[in-house]
């Protein structure tokens, strides 16, 4: 009987047997960028849409595929910031990712995490004039451009017609300034027998919106630097607490509103009849035509404050960046579909399956944006007024996160009375520019 | 020679012994030592850096620690946060107990009661988190369906929980109390244990119910009630899941507890070396939280066996 070879100890084959087990899902499981033996450039895309939004973003890679063969877009849908910012650190980033909180690309900008897109702005023969110019400005810091948007979000007014007949209101007219608009808020707001709220005449929001009824700025264009404690900040919110107070108060209206559903359904606040006028964006004549299409509603743009005639149709604005990683591999290929999503029957193909605002001024004319179904018309109209001059959008700054949270924090301790305006904002000033000179320093 | 070839082979025999029991546990010691032991010592030396992700971490000393312990807009609110959460730990261990106490007793159907208590603690944080946040809603929630009618009467309206600062953290400890039955298990266990003649003397003497859980019950369940107590100071110092879903810290930060806040400086605004600090701080805090109620236990848990 001839000798049996002898096996390896079972550890040394347990532990072979776990190491190739890694070895196997390290090399089939990352899926990293290929150039497939036909030639074609496989770019990964991590983007931020999930559900009928992701569905609505294929359609729009597929398209790019189809007229450019020699690459090929593969969408990953449903990608939060997070897990980019973890690719990118481990050098193993997507060729073309969006930033769902725009509040991250001063951040990555300033740690040069992101290329810079201004030659191949240049050289596309892309001009700045052909686009509306919140749309630009959102994905640049400090003067060079490091994302762009596919389609821009425009925040107006939309008021409920109805409610306003019930209140002895013209329904066609909304109100025009920050003062009519306190007097109609509190006409809209109504109580039942026992005095709790039935309907607010208008929707808490978020306070850069009133700041930029107003008029304010947030950031020294010129320094670079935060302008939270600015006066017309102060009036900003010194009106934002009278317009609580005058719905009854903070602690009252926190509690109403604590009881409103999804946003994005039959349970929107808006088509139950519990808010009259909200601060909200572009995307709502849309989801009212399914959602709820007996309600009766108007939409225009802020109400400007009544001490500043000068501004004209003013409106916040927001959206979605493209960005491409700095260590990204096939950038040139990654600019080229980034380049194609900033042509009109991209942006149009975008727009009419997504509902944002086009970049492209030309695009905003196509009239199967604007006609044809009940709802389209006032979609035009948020089309028009991201184009005002008083449109703005939250400056874009390695800290805007922070800014933003402590600036909503602000309105929330001014809601409740606990500091005032002044000192609120001081202190958001103060915190913020901190944080500034650490990213400077 | 034999002798000591036999010694040498005898260590040797040992040294694979111990390179197999080795190479057994190896996968969790390579686990632990790439992924708790090397992030805990990495996140010390993080502690003492600006460390902001992207780029590389810059030393600066006892900054971070110095800028924490200063701030009194953040730092210490989220500190008193989480320090008025211990409040509910005492009316956890009572509830709890007191459950306990009715739970273990022998009825018909007492089976389908302790199933039904203890449900909540096998179901995910987060899905409480979601009901809870109905539960709590000012307009339609039930406690406050329950609570309309009886202040009514006073003229008084009921609280608005999540969404009053005054009574956003009263209200996680509400619901923290609906989740008690993990320990109400632990505590029927423990009470199953107390010997029966100890209860049958105390009798004899002519002690009344009162008595007999005064002194016979609480003393030998007390270890169980340390255990708990120590479990729960953990617990609350670590609380992060239900704020982070239900209130993001609001309103007015009352409930921007400490895990919260550390979880904010790191992943929203990259202040990755604040945050390792924060954690260090987290560490010590609880550590010290720990061993006060270590101390205080020679007072006040019995152990059977033990003299005095």
């Amino acid at each position: 009987m001839g000798r049996a070879l002898r096996p390896f100890p079972l550890p040394l084959r347990l532990a072979g047997a776990v190491l190739s087990g890694l070895l196997a899902v390290g090399a089939s499981g990352c899926g990293g960028p290929s150039r497939a033996e036909s030639g074609v450039v496989e770019l990964r895309a991590w983007t931020m849409w999930g559900g009928e939004e992701a569905d609505a973003f294929q359609a729009a890679v597929d398209a790019f595929n189809r007229s450019h063969p020699g690459i090929r877009v593969r969408n990953l849908p449903s990608v939060d910031d997070p897990k980019i910012i973890r690719a990118i650190v481990a050098n193993d980033p997507p060729e073309i990712f969006t930033v769902r909180d725009p509040s991250y690309l001063g951040s990555l900008a300033a740690n040069g995490a992101l290329r810079p897109l201004d030659d191949e702005f240049r050289a596309a023969g892309l001009q700045e004039a052909a686009f509306a110019p919140g749309s630009l400005s959102q994905g640049r810091y400090r003067s060079r451009l490091y994302g762009l948007l596919y389609l821009m979000d425009c925040i107006g007014l939309i008021w409920n017609r109805d409610l306003f007949a019930k209140a002895g209101l013209d329904p066609d007219r909304p109100p025009a300034t920050t003062g009519e608009l306190l007097e109609y808020a509190r006409r809209l707001t109504v109580r039942d027998a026992n005095g709790r709220i039935q309907c607010l005449g208008m929707r808490p929001c978020e306070p850069q919106l009133v700041i930029a009824a107003f008029g304010g700025r947030l950031m020294d264009e010129r320094t670079g630097l935060p302008t939270a404690d600015s006066p017309r900040n102060i009036e900003a919110l010194i009106w934002y607490r009278e317009l609580i107070d005058a719905q009854g108060g903070s602690t009252e209206v926190n509690a109403f509103a604590g009881g409103f559903g999804q946003d994005q359904g039959i349970n929107n606040p808006f088509l139950q009849g519990k808010v009259a006028m909200m601060f909200n964006g572009q995307w709502n004549p849309y989801w009212f035509q399914h959602y709820g299409p007996k309600v009766r509603y108007g939409a225009a743009s802020l109400p400007r404050a009544d001490r500043y005639p000068e501004l004209q149709r003013p409106a916040f604005l927001g959206g979605n960046l493209f960005c491409i990683p700095a260590n990204g591999k096939h950038q040139p290929e990654a600019w080229e579909f980034l380049r194609w999503t900033q042509t009109e029957p991209a942006q149009v193909l975008f727009a009419s399956t997504m509902h944002g605002v086009p970049n492209l001024l030309s695009a905003r004319k196509v009239r199967s944006l604007r006609e044809g179904e009940p709802w389209k018309p006032y979609f035009g109209l948020f089309m028009d007024v991201a184009t005002s001059k008083d449109a703005q959008h939250f400056p874009v700054t390695p800290v805007s996160g922070l800014y933003q949270y402590e600036l909503n924090n602000a309105a929330d301790f001014v809601r409740f009375g606990t500091k005032t305006p002044e000192q609120a904002l001081r202190d958001v000033q103060r915190r913020v520019l901190r944080e500034v000179g650490m990213w400077q320093g | 020679m034999v002798e000591r070839q036999s010694g040498g082979g005898e260590r040797a025999r040992e040294w694979r012994r111990n390179l197999q029991g080795l190479l057994f546990v190896s996968p969790w010691l390579v686990g632990f030592l790439l992924f708790a032991l090397y992030p805990i010592l990495a996140s010390f030396a993080y502690s003492f850096c600006d460390y902001r992700v992207l780029t590389p971490p810059r030393w600066i000393g006892l900054a971070n620690y110095q800028a924490l312990l200063t701030d009194r807009d953040y730092f210490l609110p989220a500190l008193g946060n989480t320090l008025f959460m211990l409040l509910g730990l005492p009316a956890a261990l009572v509830v709890g107990f007191g459950m306990a106490l009715l739970l273990n007793h022998r009825l018909p159907g007492i089976g389908l009661f302790r199933t039904l208590y203890y449900v909540p603690s096998v179901m995910p944080t987060v899905a409480i988190a979601v009901l809870w946040m109905w539960v709590l809603n000012p307009q339609y929630g039930i406690v406050n369906v329950a609570l309309t009618p009886l202040l009514a009467p006073f003229h008084l309206q009921p609280p608005g929980w999540l969404t009053d600062p005054a009574w956003a953290k009263p209200g996680f400890i509400l619901m923290e109390l609906w989740g008690v039955g993990g320990t109400v298990v632990v505590y029927l266990a423990s009470l199953q244990g107390v010997p029966a003649h100890l209860y049958e003397v105390a009798e004899l003497d002519g002690a009344g119910a009162w008595d007999r859980t005064r002194h016979i019950t609480l003393p030998m369940v007390s270890p169980v009630i340390f255990y708990n107590l120590v479990i729960g100071v953990i617990g609350v110092f670590q609380y992060f899941t239900q704020p982070f879903v239900m209130t993001q810290g609001g309103p007015q930060n009352a409930t921007l507890v400490y895990g919260l806040h550390l979880y904010l400086n790191a992943f929203r605004d990259f202040r990755m070396g604040l945050a390792c600090a924060m954690a260090w701080i987290l560490f010590l805090v609880t550590l010290a939280a720990t061993a006060l109620v270590f101390r205080s236990s020679a007072r006040w848990v019995y152990y059977e066996g033990e003299k005095g």
